[in-house]
């Protein structure tokens, strides 16, 4: 090789090493503030990455009890029997960056007044500016005759709960399709993470029992919480589209109150009055909420729909609280429409992680959250529709070669394959 | 799709594939080298090497082809799960990467091929 041609491949590998170390382009900030993360799940480990490298003199203190992590994306394809629980099982403490200081326990108490939160062990810990990402709260005992127990046994699924509880889902969808009947789907009338999740359940089980040539012994009914199946428009047109074609029915306006397992009833709250309806499989969606210490602390709103369950008040451009203006909430906790998925959290954390680095840096924070929110509908295995959109319903696709309301291989090869790396990513700040 | 710059999508595949994208670029490093000193080798034996391209263009072809329809069971879905034109298109594009090393391996073995048989007939 000529010395001509080793210097400019040096030099391109030089700069290619440069490029890799820096990650994500962002401004610095050297402030020296006293930040504290309510929450290590994708939202707190995200912001806690990117913060330590854009304020490298900042003080950064993660609070999290939990010790493993789970990549909830998945969990859909742990109830579809592809994927182990082990798949969606990691460590959090792979995650937390070098130097972030890591309390290991939960966050008892907000007090915004004083700047500082407190621990389950008594620990005082105050801030300069807080970022609540505690995550929510499933709220199984909120429907009569329901717990968490029973996931797995009597015909009742619930993928939400865990890795555990997904797998014994899928067990509880195959002994259904074994043994015949009548399923149950449908979702809280609240606001829930992963919307999409109730609809991909229905249609991944119609495959499966489809591909048992077991289709003619179910029958499939999806029990809709108000007078759509989805919230965005042309989603909600496509999804009914494809239930009618493939048989499952639709009941509008029906949330469930209570269930009898031993009975195997479901009651339904409906415009008309309660109504029950017989099953042999319920996949049940539990109501959630924000967790008690947000929900007993003056952080949540006040007034208006997202009230009720405790969600942080946010200003859902800036996700910056309206009366404590130190105070910032990412992720499922934060009180905005829409959002309540992994792939919002990709686009939360640089905003408010950059707002924060521009303000403390003494420049005026500019970024804000369009309210991007990814659901890759899974709608049979090896088919999905990469559907993403905005607070206003409009659908906003990254992929303009990916038609959002098409069933496509793509988009089950990004939901099967390409997300636990682009998630695994975001994690240590580098999506 | 601007958020996904190179940087951003190495760090993606770099979470995904783990050690296994190391030992990718270590293979295709390693024959990118064994195409070089094939074509070296060729040189200096005075050989063309419009045989063993074509030789590997040709096997390399039906190998991404053949490959296009397994790439679905990579993804833990049947071949049937193909339909649309840009299901085709991506399905190709993963399969040129064990396309392109079977033909490197086919374009190194028969110039190896090509120049054994020219110093027989010197």
């Amino acid at each position: 090789m000529k010395r001509r041609e080793f210097l400019i491949g040096a030099a391109a590998c030089a700069t290619a090493g440069s490029v890799m170390a820096g990650g994500v382009s962002a401004q610095e900030s050297a402030a020296r503030a006293r930040i504290v993360i309510a929450g290590a799940g994708a939202a707190g480990l995200s912001l806690a990455a990117r913060l330590r490298r854009q304020m490298p003199n900042a003080t950064i203190i993660l609070i999290d009890a939990k010790k493993e992590h789970h990549f909830q994306p998945g969990f859909t394809l742990v109830a579809t029997g592809l994927w182990s629980p082990a798949d969606v099982t990691e460590r959090n403490a792979d995650y937390v960056p070098r130097g972030v200081e890591w309390i290991e326990q939960a966050v008892a108490e907000f007090d915004p007044d004083a700047k500082a939160v407190v621990t389950a062990a008594g620990q005082r810990v105050a801030y300069d500016f807080l970022f609540v990402a505690t995550g929510l709260m499933l709220d199984y005992r909120a429907i009569a005759g329901m717990d968490l127990s029973l996931i797995g046994k009597e015909g009742i699924a619930s993928i939400y709960a865990g890795p555990a509880q997904a797998a014994a889902s899928a067990a509880a969808i195959d002994r259904f399709i074994e043994t015949g009947g009548v399923g149950l789907f449908g979702r809280p009338a609240g606001e829930m993470k992963c919307a999409g999740a109730p609809l991909k359940v229905t249609f991944v089980t119609d495959d499966k029992a489809r591909r048992k040539d077991r289709r003619g012994a179910v029958k499939l009914i999806y029990n809709a919480h108000n007078p759509a199946v989805f919230a965005v428009p042309p989603v909600h047109d496509k999804v009914k589209t494809l239930f009618a074609e493939r048989d499952i029915a639709v009941n509008y306006s029906h949330v469930l109150k209570a269930i009898d397992p031993g009975a195997k009833r479901a009651t339904y709250a409906t415009p008309k009055g309660d109504v029950t309806l017989d099953y042999d499989f319920i996949h049940v969606v539990p109501p959630m909420r924000a967790p008690d210490a947000v929900r007993n602390s003056p952080l949540p709103w006040r007034q208006g729909p997202l009230a009720a369950d405790g969600w942080v008040e946010a200003d859902k451009a800036t996700l910056r609280h309206p009366r404590y203006p130190e105070v910032f909430a990412v992720g499922d906790i934060a009180g905005v429409p829409r959002g309540k998925t992994a792939a919002s959290v990709k686009w939360q954390v640089p905003v408010v992680a950059d707002n924060l680095v521009d303000e403390t840096a003494g420049r005026t924070p500019q970024k804000t959250y369009n309210g991007y929110t990814s659901c890759p509908m899974v709608t049979a295995v090896g088919k999905a529709m990469l559907i993403e959109f905005d607070y206003d319903g409009k659908l906003i696709p990254s992929f303009p070669f990916i038609p959002p309301l098409e069933e496509l291989w793509v988009s089950w090869l990004i939901e099967e394959k390409g997300l636990k790396g682009a998630y695994r990513a975001m994690l240590r700040g580098r999506a | 799709m601007s958020d996904f710059n190179p940087v951003t999508l190495f760090f993606i595949l770099y979470e995904s594939m783990g050690v296994w994208l190391w030992l990718l670029l270590g293979l295709a490093l390693v024959l990118l080298v064994g195409i070089v000193t094939s074509v070296l080798r060729l040189r200096r034996a005075g050989r063309p090497v419009k045989r063993p391209v074509i030789a590997a263009l040709v096997v390399g072809l039906i190998a991404t082809v053949a490959a296009t329809f397994a790439v679905p069971a990579w993804t833990l879905a049947g071949p049937g799960a193909l339909s649309a034109a840009i299901d085709y298109a991506f399905a190709f594009l993963f399969a040129l990467v064990p396309g392109a090393a079977v033909a490197a391996l086919v374009f190194m073995m028969a110039a190896r091929r090509c120049v054994s048989r020219g110093a027989a007939t010197v």
